[in-house]
């Protein structure tokens, strides 16, 4: 009973785009992928619903092949997003429904009420073209659920949103958590994974740098990071002296250190009380997601950072 | 290569929308309107041609100074300028007044009147010959001015041969005429008509699926690219198969085409049909447009290679259409294919000049070909039964194969963006898609 990417090798041309991947993501679970752009999420969406064939290796979810499963069973909102210009909202949800073996009449109340959880019930009748193109990325959302998938795949569903735009699409994540719908969606925003995700995976050139819930993750580098901020030092020079401390950021509010494996975090704080310090806070945690991705991955940018040619990057 | 069994209902949504979304379009409502207006119009061209021939009106005097002419000159004449005698009597274009030798001054002054057009004064040239004089303002190469002249002639012949002792019973009596073809056959009264209006027919018709392969077939490739184009697409690839997709679009814009074709079609019939009473009522006489050839065998012909030469080139269209991803680089992208079409259409045109020619029947087998060429053969109506069922058979085969190839092309063209997609890269795609 879980989602199983199994040893998935995918070539193009030159190009390894994944290398072995192998996941597993529980139902129910929300799911994130993470990588910089290239790096194979694109791929191995495209390959778990059978859009794309790997070269070698399986996708089994619960207990099936996908190249057995019945194509309802997924819900995809690509990241390239497109609708029909020219068809109403509501004409062309009820196209993609009855695709998927849903009548019409069910798909139109599905439709009018996620437009009306969206906020924007007044656009039905709307041709597409005339939306802006954060609602028209509700409508995608839309498209991709109208017939109500047991698995919903979303690559880069935050990018172009605005923050209430976002907020109104976190909502539409919990909604379909709550009904029991396994999540799996890519981005590149940290603090959207840490807020919505149970498990992730940092892909790097189609391998599968690190993965699991994000707690294990966070504590796999077997590293502590403090932040300390004490009365009338912001410099904390001395931080800088322990050993086993590497200071990571300074900031007014407080300074953050990373404490390597095997040193206690708590001897920060004693160093700085020994030192007769006023210590107005003292916390100890693991380290973010974006220092890990950073560490695995290297820079957190924008830029293409793929091996393959554009045209063969699918 | 899955979805073959589960084709319906999918692509027939796919086949609903697109056709909707074509005919909704104020191009296609404007385009149909303004050609099934055209295409009426000009089946009125001969009842307009008729109009103007039936209008003009040219007023002969004819002044014979010449007594021992014979009595039925005036009705050489007639016949001459206006034809055969008709039945119904028809509208004749020249009025011909006939006068003695008295009647030239008075001829004269009616013609400065401009009661007549043409003044003809008929002198002796010598005991056994005539001349005529004309006078008009007519211009002088002007068609009435050389009709008149040309039945001039045959007045003076028949009068020399009068002289010459010929009996006018001889002049006037219709000579036997015998037609037989090269190798002694006996061979029909009417062959050459027949020949003609066939030959135009299995034009006409040959026209008429070249312009729906090339117009409908590029409507094909257009909504593939425009779908990959909007990147639509990845939203249908999750919901549809390739071949439901291809399938459907198909039959889309197929039926969009077939629907403007049809409506076209009518205008032409109704046009047609149209022609007798409009020329009754505006000539006051029927006309003479007949459907010479089209028996039911060419119709039925025609609908069996036109379905199935449209869907064996759409097909090619759809595959084609799938590797652009700009709706501006269709044209370019099909070009190799509208090389085909003109080849298939050049030679048909060329093979109706030579039907029993040995290229000609074995490319009217060749799948990309017999549309046209197996479509002029059977209008010229030298084809067995067997040769059109086995060109059909042969068409079929290849709707399979192009099936086959197009679906592997199209899943694989439709995830590869890129300005420019070599075939070599799809071929690789196509041979690991599913």
């Amino acid at each position: 009973m879980s989602l199983l990417i199994d040893s998935i090798s995918k070539r193009f041309g030159d190009v390894q785009a994944l290398d072995d991947i192998t996941l597993q993501i529980e139902p129910g679970e929300v799911f994130g992928f993470l990588g910089a752009n290239g790096a194979g999420k694109t791929t191995a969406m495209r390959i778990v619903l059978d859009i794309l064939r790997p070269d070698s290796g399986t996708i089994v979810w619960n207990g099936k092949l996908n190249t057995e499963l019945p194509r309802d069973t997924w819900g995809y909102l690509p990241e390239e997003r497109g609708l029909y210009a020219k068809m109403s909202v509501l004409e062309q949800l009820v196209f993609f429904a009855k695709l998927h073996g849903v009548k019409p009449k069910a798909a139109e109340r599905e439709t009018r009420e996620w437009l009306e959880r969206f906020r924007i019930p007044e656009y039905a009748d709307r041709r597409a073209e005339q939306l802006s193109k954060g609602n028209q990325q509700k409508i995608q959302f839309i498209a991709a659920i109208i017939h109500d998938p047991q698995v919903l795949l979303m690559d880069e569903p935050f990018t172009g949103l605005d923050p209430v735009n976002a907020a109104l699409l976190k909502e539409a994540f919990l909604e379909m958590k709550n009904r029991g719908k396994t999540l799996i969606f890519s981005t590149h925003q940290m603090e959207t994974v840490e807020e919505l995700c149970e498990s992730i995976a940092i892909l790097d050139r189609g391998r599968v740098v690190v993965g699991g819930s994000v707690r294990e993750v966070r504590r796999s580098t077997g590293r502590q990071m403090v932040r300390v901020a004490v009365q009338g030092d912001t410099e904390m020079a001395w931080l800088g002296t322990l050993d086993g401390v590497r200071v990571t950021r300074r900031g007014q509010d407080y300074t953050e250190a990373e404490v390597a494996q095997g040193h206690d975090p708590g001897s920060v704080l004693k160093a700085a009380l020994s030192r007769g310090l006023e210590v107005r806070h003292f916390e100890m945690t693991d380290p973010s997601l974006e220092q890990i991705f950073i560490e695995h991955v290297g820079q957190i940018d924008t830029s293409e950072r793929t091996l393959a040619p554009k045209a063969a990057r699918a | 290569m899955r979805g073959w069994r589960t084709l319906f209902p999918n692509a027939w949504y796919v086949a609903v929308r697109e056709f909707r979304g074509r005919a909704r379009s104020r191009s296609f409502v404007i385009g149909t309107v303004v050609l099934a207006l055209i295409s009426f119009a000009a089946t009125q061209i001969p009842v307009l041609i008729d109009v103007s021939m039936n209008t003009s009106l040219t007023r002969v005097a004819v002044v014979s100074q010449v007594p021992d002419m014979p009595g039925d000159a005036l009705a050489l004449l007639d016949s001459q300028l206006n034809g055969q005698p008709k039945d119904p009597p028809a509208h004749k274009n020249y009025v011909i007044s006939w006068q003695p030798d008295g009647g030239l001054p008075a001829a004269q002054a009616d013609l400065q009147a401009k009661q007549y057009d043409i003044l003809v004064v008929v002198s002796q040239d010598g005991p056994q010959d005539v001349q005529f004089a004309m006078r008009t303002d007519s211009p002088q190469d002007g068609r009435s001015v050389q009709t008149v002249t040309s039945a001039l002639y045959s007045v003076a012949i028949e009068y020399r041969l009068y002289k010459a002792g010929t009996s006018i019973e001889n002049i006037q009596k219709v000579p036997t005429v015998t037609v037989a073809s090269v190798n002694g056959a006996a061979s029909s009264t009417n062959d050459l008509s027949t020949e003609v209006s066939t030959s135009l027919l299995s034009t006409g018709l040959i026209v008429l699926i070249f312009m729906a392969i090339v117009t409908y077939g590029v409507w094909v490739a257009m909504s593939v690219a425009e779908e990959k184009g909007s990147r639509v697409m990845e939203l249908m690839l999750n919901a549809t198969t390739p071949l439901q997709m291809l399938a459907g679009k198909m039959l889309g814009n197929g039926g969009a085409g077939l629907t403007q074709y049809g409506i076209i079609l009518l205008a032409v019939v109704g046009g047609l049909l149209a022609q007798g009473p409009i020329h009754r009522a505006v000539v006051g006489t029927d006309s003479a447009t007949q459907f010479g050839g089209l028996s039911p065998a060419v119709l039925g012909a025609f609908v069996v290679l036109f379905v199935l030469g449209f869907t064996l080139y759409s097909l090619l269209y759809a595959a084609l259409g799938s590797l652009v991803s700009r709706q501006e680089d269709v044209q370019s992208a099909t070009s190799p294919l509208m090389v085909l079409i003109m080849a298939g259409y050049f030679m048909s045109v060329a093979g109706l000049q030579a039907i029993d020619e040995t290229w000609v029947r074995v490319a009217s087998f060749v799948p990309f070909f017999s549309p046209y060429l197996m479509l002029a053969r059977v209008s010229a109506g030298h084809v067995e039964p067997w040769e059109f069922g086995l060109a059909v058979v042969l068409l079929l085969a290849s709707i399979a194969v192009a099936l086959f190839v197009a679906a592997r092309i199209y899943s694989a063209g439709v995830l590869l963006y890129g300005q420019r997609v070599s075939l070599r890269q799809v071929l690789k795609a196509a041979r690991v898609s599913r």
